[in-house]
Formats: C-alpha cells, structure tokens, sequence
C-alpha cells in the first residue's frame, strides 16, 4: 500500500516537472512567445516612453532651446522645464518605472559584467571617475549643479536597455538613476543596482 | 574690525575651509594652495601677473598650418586661471592660432550665468574679442546643456566632429559613452579621409596621475577603434595634471588637466610616461604642418615645460621624433 502510494506520488512529481520544462514561453502583447525577460524589458520601455510623452508635452509651451543658446537663456530653459514636469508628476514615487521585476531584471543585468573577466576593469573605472557620495537622489529632484556626474562605464552601458535621447543611466554610490538630462530632473531610481565593493586586501 | 575680518578669513582658508575641492571627496589640499587661493581672495584680476615678456617659441609658424590651443579643466574663474588666460593671449598675438579645443570641466561648481561670465567669459575675453573660437567638450563637472551655449560651438550636440585643413577633430563625451555615441565614433572615424585624426574628451584612457587614473573600462572600449581607424593623437583632462605619454598602439596620449585646477606632485612616473608636469597649470599650443605635429606646453608663468615634435604615424610602422 505505501510502496503503492509513494509510487503515485512520485508520477506526479515527476509529471509536474516536466509540465514546467516544457511550459510555453510567456507571450508578448502581439501574441508572439517570448522569453520572461524580453517581456520585462519591453514593460519598462513602455514606462519609459510615457515618461517622454509628458515631457514633450511640457515641453511644447516652452521657447525651444537652440545651439546657440546664452547662458541666461540654458538656465532659465532648464528651470522651466524641471518645473513644469515635476508639477506633472507631483504623484510620481520609486518604482513607477523601476518596478519589482525591472529591478531584478537591472540587478541581473548589471552584475553579470562585473561577475565576467571584465569587472576589475569597470570597478576600476567606477573608482577613477569621481564616486558621488553623500548624494541622497529623490524623484523630482534636480540633480545639484555641484555635484560631479559620474561616468557611467561603456560596459554597463551596453548591456541595459536602450534610452531615449531625453534620459540617461546615471550612478551615485550604488544607486541607478535614470537622469532627465536637459532638465537634470531624477526620473526613478533602483537603489543597490551595483554590487557592493569588494573587501579590501 | 577690517583687519580682524581679514585675519578670520585667512585662518579658514588656510585651514581649508574655503578652498573649493571635489564634491564628496575629502581631498587634502598643500599649504601652498591655500595660501595661493588666499592671495587670489584679495587680488583684483587687474593685478594679476602680467604675461612672461619674452617669450620662447618652439613651434615653427610654417605658412597655412594649423595651429590650436588646447585647455584642460580650465572652468574655475579662480586666478590661476586668468593668468594661464593671458599667456595664451600673449601668445596668439605670435602664433595667431584661431582655435582653442577644451578637454571638459569648462564651468565648475554653478552653472548660472554669472558662472559662465567669471569663469569663461571674462578669463578669455582678449582671445573671444580676436575672434578665436573655443571647442568643448563635456566633463564631469559640467552641465549637459553646455551643449547649447554658443560660445563653446558644440552645435547642440554632446559629441561632434569638425575639420580644419588636412584635421578632422572629434569631441567626445566620455562621462556618457553609449552605444549610440560609440557607433557614431566609429561611422566618423571610419569615413574620415583627413590626414590627422585627432579625438579630445575628459577621461584619460592612460594617465600616472595619482587621483584618478585610467579609465580602463573606457580604455578597452574606445582603444580598438582608435587602432582600427588609424587616429593619431589623444587628448584628455580629468587629471589635474599634465602628462605625455609614450606612444602606446602606436597612438600619441596628453592629459592636460591643469588649465584652472591642479593637484601639486600628483605624478607618479612610470614607464609610460615621456614627460610631466604637476607643480602650476599651462596650457599647450599645437601646431599641425603636412606630417609634423609640433606642441609646446607652456605654464603660466610663461615657462616652457615640454615641447617637441610627432611624426605622422603610418600606421604599419609608427616612428616618433621627440625633443625637449
């Protein structure tokens, strides 16, 4: 009786995964089957992309800026635009675009360089290029006209998802932030997105 | 009571309390430079030391060359500046160079429009009013939307390209180097058919400078395709320092970050390098004739603190000739 009975229970374990090796991959919005990440990646483009909607908006009642600007003209653009977008998003909060399963994507994406023969390099670069400390980003906040930008290494540059002219990946301690950079407005940002430093020798 | 202020003022600075360092480093500055941004705190920009009288040319002026100034992390609005802002003009009234390219950190601190007066406008306003132009390009204390501000002649762009005779120049944005801009580097790079090939942006690819150091994951990026579309030369900032490099790929590497800035005995020679200076800011003239390249770094006090000339690399068999 048990034998029998472990013996039913062990079909099932084993029907069960199998049902999970061979579940079809999820499926896009146009029915295509994709895989997890892909879909992860295309729902933070879209966030992304209704970010820059309300910008361009915001940015219709301004005086566009030209190549040729005075500094006056930069100053007062730039103020105006931050204005009139975090009036906008006055709602907005961590997580609108950086949400649970973009973080953890970003976080898988952003560790694999430094896990490679590579990392040394990028954490050397991290280190030359002026590390911002004591920086506290808040969505909505412009980024301080005092405080260094932080290169962002190449690497880590080509392996997130490609943004739009208007926004940039930008670091501060661990932190990634995603910059509106004509209006230096912080968008969202996802805390813990590099891997903390290495112990000294 | 004035002179009690004056006293007060000058224990803060000399204690380092008013002297400007990076945000968020804890930076230990010399006595020496305090004391200099002390003497800067009460010396009116009219009685700024004037310009060395006699000046040591090194470069040939041969006729129809190109010849340029290059600044590196100039933006401080402090008094070094201004007197590095003045040799140079004393200079371009010999070496009638018509353009100046900037290897980032152009406006420290604030970028309001009194920054831009008093730490560009004002520094190099003999240069502006003959007429010279001035070519950014973006550091890491600097504002994107320079990009825009007409007296840095970006074109609204953060990288971009220009040619003067036989030159191609590229400006680079190193704090932000995207695939995008990679792609454009290297689409630039491989159309061009100028003799020279040079490309400026702040972050040294090699540098012995104590701070910072080569930005290797940069270096790994940018090197293949300098070694693939046969550049020439490489300029960078960053490092508060000047530097040359040996040749490395068959590439000739400076760093000039020391127009404005600077970080007193922050070299650490090594084999690498060819020539240094970290003791006063400079800047450096070039001159571009057929296959020579002649510079002359020369600091503010007017003293010639290297000089030379490079040979055009045929990319297959690069040779050098050198002399200080």
């Amino acid at each position: 009786m048990i034998k029998g009975v472990a013996a039913v229970a062990w079909v099932l374990a084993a029907n069960s995964w199998l049902m999970t090796q061979s579940a079809p991959p999820p499926k896009s919005s146009n029915g295509i089957s994709v895989n997890q990440d892909s879909l992860t990646i295309q729902d933070f483009s879209k966030r992304v992309d209704e970010y820059v909607k309300l910008r361009k908006r915001m940015e219709a009642g301004l005086p566009a800026p030209k190549s040729k600007s005075s500094s006056a003209d930069l100053k007062q653009y730039q103020a105006s635009l931050a204005q009139k977008i975090s009036a906008e998003r006055s709602q907005a909060k961590p997580g609108d675009i950086f949400t649970p399963a973009v973080s953890a994507l970003f976080r898988k994406l952003i560790a694999m360089p430094f896990k490679s023969g590579h990392g040394s390099k990028i954490r050397a670069s991290l280190r030359h290029a002026e590390p911002v400390r004591g920086l506290s980003p808040a969505i909505n906040q412009q980024y301080p006209q005092t405080v260094a930008l932080q290169s962002t290494p190449p690497t880590l540059l080509s392996d997130l998802p490609k943004l739009p002219a208007e926004i940039e990946y930008r670091i501060v301690g661990r932190e990634l932030i995603l910059l509106d950079s004509a209006a230096g407005l912080v968008v969202d940002l996802l805390p813990d997105a590099l891997p903390a430093p290495q112990p000294g020798p | 009571m004035r002179l009690r202020v004056l006293i007060f003022l000058s224990c803060i600075v000399l204690a380092g309390g008013v002297v400007r360092t990076d945000p968020g480093q804890t930076t230990s500055v010399p006595i020496h430079a305090r004391v200099e941004t002390l003497l800067s705190l009460f010396t009116p920009p009219a009685l700024a030391a004037p310009p060395t009288p006699d000046l040591q040319l090194k470069l040939p002026l041969n006729p129809n060359s190109v010849r340029f100034a290059v600044i590196g992390d100039s933006g401080t609005g402090d008094l070094p500046q201004l007197q590095v802002a003045q040799e140079m003009e004393a200079y371009r009234q010999i070496v009638s160079f018509s353009f100046v390219i900037m290897l980032g950190d152009n406006i420290y601190g604030g970028d309001r429009p009194r920054d831009f007066a008093r730490k560009f406008e004002e520094p190099y306003k003999p240069l502006l009013d003959a007429g010279v132009k001035f070519y950014a390009s973006l550091g890491n204390h600097d504002n994107p939307d320079e990009r825009l501000y007409k007296l840095f002649n970006m074109g609204g762009k953060r990288y971009y390209s220009f040619k003067k005779n036989d030159v191609a120049f590229f400006a680079l944005d190193s704090t932000y180097m995207n695939p995008e801009q990679l792609n454009w580097v290297e689409e630039q790079l491989r159309n061009s058919t100028a003799a020279w090939k040079i490309c400026y942006f702040h972050h040294p690819l090699y540098s012995d400078g104590k701070y910072h150091g080569p930005d290797l994951d940069l270096r790994s990026t940018l090197v293949p395709l300098f070694q693939k579309y046969g550049v020439n030369v490489v300029f960078s900032g960053h490092e508060h320092v000047y530097e040359r490099l040996k040749p490395q790929n068959d590439i000739d590497y400076f760093v000039l970050g020391n127009s404005g800035e600077l970080r007193y005995h922050n070299l650490r020679p090594s084999d690498q390098m060819q020539a240094g200076f970290d003791t006063d800011r400079d800047f450096m003239l070039v001159e571009i004739d057929a296959d020579q390249l002649y510079f002359q770094t020369i600091s503010r006090t007017g003293l010639t603190v290297d000089s030379g000339v490079l040979q055009r690399q045929s990319k297959s068999a690069g040779q050098e000739k050198t002399q200080n």
